[in-house]
């Protein structure tokens, strides 16, 4: 399918980027740096965040407005008018806005697009649930994955490529509880579908696709393991065939389950330490984490707290022994600081978030059973 | 489209020779993977999963376990934090302090959040202060400014601002300015305008003084959005409309001006949703409920187109040039 946006901007763009980067490196020098932004224009209008964030928005809150204004002022006219009809209509009237505007704008990922985007595809999913209302979920599901499946491959946009994993999966999901066996084939099915979907996905290197891929990647790593994992089997089998039961009943093929909750994180973190592949490395360093909560959950001889805590500890003595390990390269790995780094102001929000004190939660009154600031709070 | 291929690009355009280009490939497939950003996040999580799980530890024994034992264990914990960041430290000074130890930002950190564990324990234990709360509350906060300026470290800055908030009675940190915060109370919404006002004020002095010109964010970002959150809930509930009216628009039109100044684009967000918020409750208030049921599709629809060629043009407005990260 023909791509929505200028392909040579956004290889121009590439350029530019890596560009950068090599000067902050001291490996080309400014002026070749201002050379090649000349060489290789990006004409792109792609503002700040917060820029984005706020057009997002305002997008949002005009669209629908908008929508309303239209639905009220063709109802006056056309008498019986369809809501289906009316539907597809602004879906198709906000489908040649939005390219319309990618074009004379020279949006891309800009916030607007993105806003008409959303809106054009739940115009046209809405005829779907209007029309047959007596479907299954896996039904809708499909339909729907179909819908943001064609919308990725044009625009190349984040949250429709993740709406159309996570429709698949629901899809696949509630077609087998269907059947008896089906339940008991759900985990191994849904690593295989994973599995499916991951290989031709890291296999694409087109750069018009690369963040699409790569949350896709993500995606279909943590799905891959979730679904062979045994406290996701377990809970989920006991959700599904006794939800009144309050202690989940033993699986079918626990043994396998076990071995996968294992193996499954220490092969990614192997893969990503061999091939120096971050995505694989960090979804194994999670996984391991999930993992051990997974363990720890039926077999743990301490309490909840004190895993909190001793976990808490063994983070920060982990992470402080590998910082002081790492402080020359070593192994192809290094501690040194990067650009994508959280800026500074952000982090300061964060911390005022999680540590902060708070009237109602603070350290000193124990009326509510907290202790030592928000972090707590949750918990109990 | 992998690196050799823009060295290709770029060097047919001329713009680098080929040596350069070999030396530009060379590094990038030798260039070992930065675990910076993993291991620091590492850091926080465990020093937030700490916090959490020592709080719940002593409040679920405190009669249980030796009291002398978990004392002396916090305290030398605390002790040895607070000792590494000043051995580790470069002198004060009013500009920024590049660090030069690697933990000494986290151990700092996470005394601070262990004297916080003390001094709970201490006041739920032995009742140290009583029924004083206020002081238990100003004490750690004084010690998190001192430690702040003195180390110079934003995150313990931020914690001490919550902490006066706190000592006020008021909820400061972003998310939980509302859900926090009774602001029905003509109290507690006088309070969190002052304290906003004065923290902005605070932030904005201390950039036009030069004294840690960078805390300036942290001050105006923490005390603006109180301050102007507080304003709206009285836009919106109270009486006397034109009072909360000005002063909305007055903190609205600093968020712009200093997003004008300082190219912090944050800032040029919150005002625009601000104004928009506090024109559009006028307009409502001014026009009277049914006239401006009737019109609100109109208005909204085109107010927002309005405030999206605003964004889409704001550099022609304002004048920015370039722009920050934040």
């Amino acid at each position: 399918m023909k791509k929505a946006y200028n392909l040579n901007w956004i290889k121009n763009a590439e350029i530019q980027s890596r560009a950068t980067y090599w000067l902050s490196r001291n490996l080309i020098g400014q002026t070749q740096l201002k050379s090649a932004k000349t060489a290789f224009p990006d004409h792109f209008y792609r503002p700040n965040f917060f820029v984005k964030a706020g057009l997002f928005l305002f997008v949002l809150i005009a669209c629908t407005f908008f929508l309303g204004l239209i639905s009220l002022f063709l109802q006056n006219i056309v008498t019986n008018l369809n809501f289906t009809v009316l539907s597809l209509l602004c879906a198709v009237f906000s489908i040649f806005f939005l390219e319309f505007h990618i074009k004379s704008m020279r949006l891309y990922h800009s916030g607007v697009d993105n806003a008409l985007l959303y809106v054009s595809i739940a115009l046209a999913a809405v005829p779907v649930f209007l029309e047959f209302n007596d479907l299954k979920v896996w039904q809708y599901a499909l339909v729907l994955s179909v819908i943001l499946i064609i919308a990725t491959v044009r625009y190349a946009d984040l949250l429709t490529a993740a709406g159309s994993f996570i429709a698949l999966f629901v899809a696949l999901a509630n077609f087998l509880v269907n059947f008896s066996t089906g339940i008991t084939l759900l985990p191994f099915s849904v690593m295989l579908l994973a599995a499916c979907i991951y290989f031709p996905v890291s296999k694409n290197k087109s750069l018009y696709y690369a963040n699409c891929c790569k949350l896709i990647q993500i995606l279909s790593l943590i799905t891959f393991y979730l679904g062979g994992n045994y406290l996701m089997v377990r809970e989920g089998n006991a959700l599904l065939s006794n939800p009144a039961a309050s202690i989940s009943e033993q699986i079918p093929f626990a043994l396998v389950l076990y071995l996968f909750t294992i193996v499954i994180p220490l092969a990614y973190i192997w893969m990503g330490i061999s091939k120096k592949d971050r995505i694989s490395l960090n979804t194994g360093l999670l996984a391991i984490t999930f993992s051990l909560y997974t363990f720890a959950h039926y077999f743990s001889p301490f309490t909840e707290p004190q895993e909190i805590f001793l976990s808490g500890l063994c983070l920060i003595l982990c992470s402080a022994l590998l910082i002081r390990y790492l402080h020359t390269p070593k192994h192809g790995f290094s501690d040194e600081p990067e650009e994508r780094n959280i800026p500074e102001e952000l982090k300061s929000n964060l911390i005022a978030q999680a540590l902060g004190q708070d009237p109602e939660t603070k350290g000193i009154e124990f009326g509510g059973g907290n202790f030592g600031g928000g972090g707590a709070g949750e918990v109990y | 489209m992998n690196t050799q291929t823009i060295l290709n690009e770029l060097a047919s355009k001329k713009i680098i020779s080929d040596r350069q280009a070999s030396l530009i490939l060379a590094y990038e497939t030798t260039k070992p993977l930065s675990m910076h950003w993993e291991l620091r996040l590492m850091l926080y999580a465990g020093i937030l999963l700490f916090n959490a799980g020592l709080g719940i530890i002593i409040y679920q024994n405190i009669d249980t376990i030796g009291h002398q034992a978990i004392i002396a264990a916090i305290t030398l914990l605390t002790a040895s934090c607070f000792y590494y960041t000043y051995r580790k430290s470069q002198p004060y000074s009013n500009d920024e302090v590049q660090n030069s130890g690697k933990l000494q930002e986290y151990a700092l950190l996470l005394g601070c959040v262990s004297f916080l564990a003390l001094e709970g324990y201490l006041q739920f234990q032995y009742g140290l202060f009583g029924s004083r709360y206020g002081i238990a509350i100003i004490i750690p906060t004084i010690l998190f400014f001192a430690s702040a300026y003195r180390f110079d470290h934003r995150g313990v800055l931020s914690m001490a601002v919550t902490g006066l908030a706190s000592w006020l009675g008021l909820s400061i940190a972003p998310l939980s300015v509302l859900s926090g915060n009774n602001l029905t109370d003509l109290k507690i919404l006088a309070a969190a305008i002052i304290l906003g006002t004065l923290l902005t004020v605070t932030g904005w002095l201390s950039e036009g003084l030069s004294i840690k010109k960078h805390f300036s964010y942290t001050y105006i970002f923490l005390g603006g959005n109180l301050a102007e959150l507080a304003v709206l809930s009285g836009l919106f509930e109270q009486p006397h409309k034109v009072i909360y009216a000005i002063l909305s628009i007055s903190f609205c039109s600093f968020f712009i001006l200093r997003a004008r100044q300082n190219q912090s684009l944050l800032f040029l967000l919150l005002g625009v949703i601000y104004t928009y918020i506090t024109v559009t409750n006028l307009l409502f208030f001014i026009l009277g409920d049914s006239l401006f049921f009737s019109l609100q599709a109109v208005y909204l629809t085109f107010s927002s187109v309005a405030v999206i060629y605003f964004l889409l043009n704001y550099k022609k407005f304002l004048r920015i040039q370039d722009e920050k990260s934040i």
